[in-house]
This record gives structure tokens, sequence and C-alpha cells, in this order.
């Protein structure tokens, strides 16, 4: 039965890469459909392999990829789901292309990175080696549903795993601080240090900011971005423990949001594969995140910096990453709201794009650019919307010198169809 | 981008009761609304953020007020806060034609009760003439693009709830509905406009898609502080219409 349902599954992808079509699921759809508990059996007729699970709002796709860069340096075989493919049909998928018809699959490591929602199913199916718990932020509602919802499923979800578990969480954020604290199982912190944190008030894109254990109002010494940051509950006495913060380690991208990436997949290397840190430190010099996250490409001899940004703290952080690489940017927004993207949008408003005030241009398009018009003329400032993506390409790099940037930021579906563009053909 | 009108001798102070607890969906974007729509026509403009530890007696010098939707455990924290010590003077506000727009969890806990999934019946405020039932985890949650007729205009946004909210008379409706579920996606109705307070499940947020309605509370509330016929001077609302023809021409 298992071998028969990696036929099928191989058979599928077979057929979906022939006829070009967008089927990363299907095989593992397919897989699922004919033996419902496909991915548990095989995981547990390869004992050896080590499954390592990433889940978060945001950065899953970059850590996974900065671990198997990293690992594979090391000699090990490792194989990952791919990027956004990250329901329990997709790792089905990734294991019906990478196993033999027996079932084998020829690997030291897999790397799953799981969807917030799915963390629980996965569970259900897997007893990995490693857990790491990125972050937890406001992201697409309607489909998600609330954030402490997410955190009780997790918590819940975690009780599955064997004591042994490794479990790398993010020890600045409240939520998972006390979710790593109360899991019970060999957990370890990772953080930002100080240094790249500051003293202020709580900005807007928080999402816990009030004790987990005894919903107090939390106090905060420092802030990195959104509500992490060196915290502690005067009331019950929860408080921040200590992080590993490896501030040593270049970080080769954009933004503080990658730094928590990187130290969230440092601590995992050493305490999972005790990996010395000059070997990941190669790696980090060398390294570029997934395609469309602050992925650099040329179009019509302009230079383009695209930067996926699909929720408030995402937006954020991509605005403040820009502004520390250019402070008077060329800006091209893109808000969809197609399924991948979430339907509702209210979350613009979350976003701080009076921060752009200094920029030259503002271009806007997609499904929704009058919402993202509005948001923008709410900050007081000026936008040009046009309702066609290439034509707002065409008109956004129009006025730019050769040695300026356009920054485009966009949402999930509206990313994949800006690499279409700029690319001139189909990726993925 | 609009440009200043000549300033007037008129001020508001604008009350966003609960802003780091009340602001999930984008909330914000309605205070952002009310005061650029204020300060573009030279209204004096004050917002005053109502928080836990706030003094109620700040509630009292507000002449318009707002409150957002929540996730559950942020309106535990607010619901008793409410009932212990704010809620009095709300009631007394609304009560004394205050304007003011209730969102989601704000509306269902002004109303008479919420009854959950279990069957409990968790009290609210008493203020608005409504109840709300959870049916369930089984039962579907009410998402979408929503697209209501009012009275004056047509209001879009986007709802995103559990709980269904039944209108003790039908006529305090705020709209109806013309695509989507409003208030219980049984009766047509959406919200409700209770003398000049506006309860209803629209985000969206709902307000900048909806100048209309953000400009009938500043006139309301300009109205009850001067006691005189106020007339706003007309904005420039060219973006705003496009965008709310996006959401109404998908129904067409």
């Amino acid at each position: 039965m298992l071998q028969l349902s990696i036929a099928i599954g191989k058979g599928i992808h077979y057929v979906s890469k022939k006829f070009n079509r967008a089927g990363s699921t299907w095989p593992g759809h397919i897989a699922l459909k004919t033996k419902s508990n496909f991915v548990s059996s095989i995981i547990k007729k390869n004992p050896k392999l080590k499954v390592i699970l990433v889940a978060g709002t945001n950065g899953k796709t970059t850590t996974t990829k900065l671990i198997q860069e990293i690992l594979e340096k090391e000699g090990y075989r490792v194989f990952r789901n791919e990027a956004g493919a990250n329901l329990l049909n997709g790792i089905a998928s990734s294991i019906v292309l990478n196993s033999n018809s027996q079932g084998r699959l020829p690997f030291d490591v897999a790397l799953f990175e799981v969807d917030e929602n799915s963390l629980p199913i996965v569970l259900d199916q897997i007893k990995p080696f490693g857990i790491i718990l990125l972050n937890l932020f406001r992201d697409q509602l309607d489909r998600y549903g609330e954030v402490n919802t997410i955190a009780k499923k997790w918590q819940e979800a975690l009780g599955q795993a064997s004591k042994q578990t490794i479990l790398i969480t993010n020890g600045d954020d409240p939520m998972l601080s006390f979710i790593g604290e109360k899991s019970g199982l060999v957990v370890s912190y990772f953080g930002l240090a100080e240094k790249y944190m500051k003293v202020g008030v709580a900005p807007h894109d928080v999402d816990f900011l009030y004790c987990p254990q005894c919903k107090t109002k939390l106090t905060y010494k420092m802030r990195s971005y959104s509500h992490m940051g060196i915290f502690e509950c005067l009331a019950c006495k929860f408080k921040h423990d200590k992080t590993e913060t490896f501030s040593e380690l270049p970080n080769p991208m954009l933004g503080n949001y990658n730094r928590y990436n990187i130290n969230a997949a440092t601590l995992l290397l050493i305490k999972g594969f005790q990996i010395e840190k000059s070997a990941i430190v190669d790696v980090l010099k060398k390294f570029s995140p997934a395609f469309g996250r602050q992925e650099e490409m040329t179009y019509k001899g302009k230079n383009i910096f695209l930067l996926l940004s699909k929720n408030p703290t995402g937006f954020n952080q991509s605005i403040q990453g820009i502004l520390e690489k250019d402070k008077n940017p060329n800006v091209l927004l893109l808000l969809n709201d197609k399924i991948p993207d979430g339907r509702d949008v209210s979350w613009i408003w979350d976003v701080e794009f009076e921060e752009l005030k200094k920029s030259k241009q503002i271009t806007i398009s997609g499904d929704r650019a009058y919402d993202m018009a509005l948001r923008i003329k709410y900050a007081d400032l000026h936008s040009d919307v046009l309702e066609n993506t290439s034509d707002a390409l065409d008109n956004a790099i129009s006025t730019m010198k050769p040695e300026e940037t356009l920054y485009v930021l966009a949402t999930y579906s509206a990313m994949l169809e800006t690499r279409k563009i700029l690319s001139g053909r189909k990726i993925l | 981008m609009n440009h200043k009108l000549p300033t007037t001798n008129y001020q508001l102070t604008i009350g966003w009761l609960y802003p780091d607890l009340m602001s999930t969906y984008g909330d914000r974007g309605n205070i952002m609304t009310l005061q650029k729509r204020c300060e573009w026509r030279g209204i004096d403009v004050k917002i005053e953020k109502i928080l836990i530890e706030t003094n109620k007696t700040r509630l009292e010098e507000c002449d318009l007020i707002f409150m957002g939707g929540a996730q559950d455990t942020q309106q535990e924290i607010v619901n008793k806060d409410l009932f212990e010590n704010k809620g009095k003077i709300l009631k007394e506000k609304i009560n004394t034609r205050i304007p003011g727009l209730y969102v989601c969890g704000a509306y269902q806990f002004l109303g008479k009760y919420y009854k959950t999934a279990e069957g409990k019946r968790l009290p609210g405020l008493e203020i608005f003439p409504i109840h709300t039932e959870n049916p369930g985890e089984n039962t579907q949650r009410l998402i979408g693009n929503i697209v209501a007729k009012t009275e004056n205009t047509t209001i879009v946004g986007f709802e995103n709830h559990g709980g269904r909210t039944y209108l003790e008379d039908k006529i305090l409706a705020f709209g109806k509905v013309q695509k989507g579920f409003g208030n219980n996606g049984e009766d047509g109705t959406e919200g409700i406009l209770f003398k000049n307070s506006i309860g209803t499940y629209l985000h969206g947020p709902i307000l900048p898609k909806n100048p209309e309605i953000a400009d009938f509370l500043i006139q309301k509330a300009l109205e009850i502080k001067y006691g005189e016929r106020i007339e706003l001077e007309a904005l420039d609302d060219t973006t705003e219409q496009k965008a709310k023809e996006v959401i109404v021409s998908r129904i067409k």
C-alpha cells in the first residue's frame, strides 16, 4: 500500500511537471488520499532520519534554506519541502519526491517548514528531532484566525512531541517564551542582542502586550520590534529568560528580522548538530535568501529589489530594511487579496507607511491598489496608482537614475506575479 | 492630497477606547480617518487614548467615541474594566446622543448578552437592544467582503465573526445587506444605529472607504457639542470612492 501511494504520487508529479502545471502539492495530496497515515508510516520506516520542523508567521523559508545550506556544507544529506508548500500535503509531496519506491529516504535530515495552523496535524504524524518556533504575529486573520488561538494550538500540539525533542524558540517573544517554558521539552531560546533593541513605547503591530500567564500588562526594558523585547511581568514575575544572541555573526540580509532567523538557525545547528560557528559564518557570508525575499533583479536596465511583505510586522520590517539601505527610496507597493494573500486587507492600516515620507516616489498596483492608495493618502503622502502591474513597474522605473533602486513590496501572489514579469518567465 | 481649509473655531475630542487591546483588524484606520477629515477641514482635534489604567473622567470629556474589535483574551480584560469602571459613563454618553462607532467585539459587548457556544450567557453592558449568540465551532464563521445599503449611501467592508447578533427591533438596523452576512446571515440586517451611535461588523476598516459615515459622526459630534446645525465642507473623495467601487463592482 505504501509503495502504491509513492508510485501514484511520483506518477502525478511526472505528469504535472510534463504539463508544466503548478503541482507541487498534488503528489502529496494523492498519497494522503490513498493512505491517510502516509507521512507517519514513511517517517517510521526511516528511523535514522532527523526531522526538523520550522514554524512561525515570518521567516520560515529563509531559516530553512539557511539550515539546509550549512548542513550540506558539513556533509549532511538534506531535503526540504518547497517554499510555501507547507501544509501536510506539501510535506507529503516532498517525501514522495525524495523517497525511493520502497519508501526509503536516503537522507540524514528532513527540513519542513510548517504552516502555523498545520503544526498540530504535522506533529500528529511526525515525532521530530527538533522544532523551531520563530515568531507569532497577526497574519491573514480571515484564514488563520486569531493569534491567541494559534498559540493555544501550538501549546497543545507540543504535548505530542517526545520529551527529547529539541525546541528552539524566540525568547524575546512573551508568548513563545511562555510556550517554551511550559512545553517540558529540551528548550533553548534565541533572541536579539540589546544593541539592536531600543527603549520606547509599544509600536502598533503588537499582539502580546499582556502577560500570557496572569494577563497583567508587561513591562519592557528594551524592544526589538512588534511585541518582542526584554519583558517582565511585575505581577507574577514571569519574565524574559536568557537568550542566545550571536551578535558576532554577520547578517547578509536586511533588517533585524533576519538576525532572528539567523540566530534561530544557528542555535538549532549548535544544539542539534554541534556545528562550529566558523562554519556558519562561512555560509552566511555568501548566503542569499529564497526567491522573492529580498531578491535583487534587473529589469529594463534598472535595479529592482523585491521584498515579500505579507502582514503588518513583515511590512514594517521591510520598510525599516529599505530605509537602512536608502533614505530616499523609490517604492512600488503591490496589494492583492487572493486566497494566499488573505482576502481581508484591513491590516494595511496597522503598517507604519508614514515612515516612507522621505521616499522619492510611491507607485501602487494590485487587486486592491485603491485601498493602498487610501492608506497612503491618510499618511499625508502622494502616490500614483496604475491598475496594471506591468504598467506600474514601467512607471516606477521611468524616472529612476541608473544607480537608483526600485523597492517592490508585494503580498504573496503579487510577488509571484511580479517575478514573472521581471524574469520574463514562469517560476513555480 | 487634500489641502487644509481655513481654520474653524471648532474643536473635538475623540475618545479611542483601549487602543492597545481592541485593535486587531486595522481599527486604527478609523481613528486616522476621523482625525484627518477633521484636520483637513480645520477642525482642531484631539485623540484621547483611553486605556485600562486611564482615569474614567477622561472619557467624560470626549465628544466622539470609538472602540474596535479584539481577540478573546484581550476582550476579557476590557470587559472587566467596563463592568467595574468605565461602562456607566459610556452608557450615559451613548444615551445622551454622543456619537460613536463600535466594531465587532465592541458592538456585541454593548448588547444585552452574548451566549457562548457552550450555552453560557455572558452579560453585556445593556446599552444596545441586541443580543448575540455563538452557534459553536461547527458552524461557519461569517467571513468575507460585505456590501450594505444604509439610508443614504452604500457601504463596504470585510466581516469576520462567529457570533450572530439579533436586533430587538429591525428598524434599528444600520444597513441592509446587499452581499455578505451582516448581523446574523439570516435577516438581512447589518449593525445598529442607536441614537447617534453605530454598532457594526464591518472591518476594512469601515471609515476610510466609507467617508460618508466618518463625516456623519464628525457632524453629529459638532452639532451636539456646539448646539447648532453644522454643514461640513466637502472633501475630495475620489480615491475613497474608487476603493469602494472595487468591492461594489465584484457583486455585479
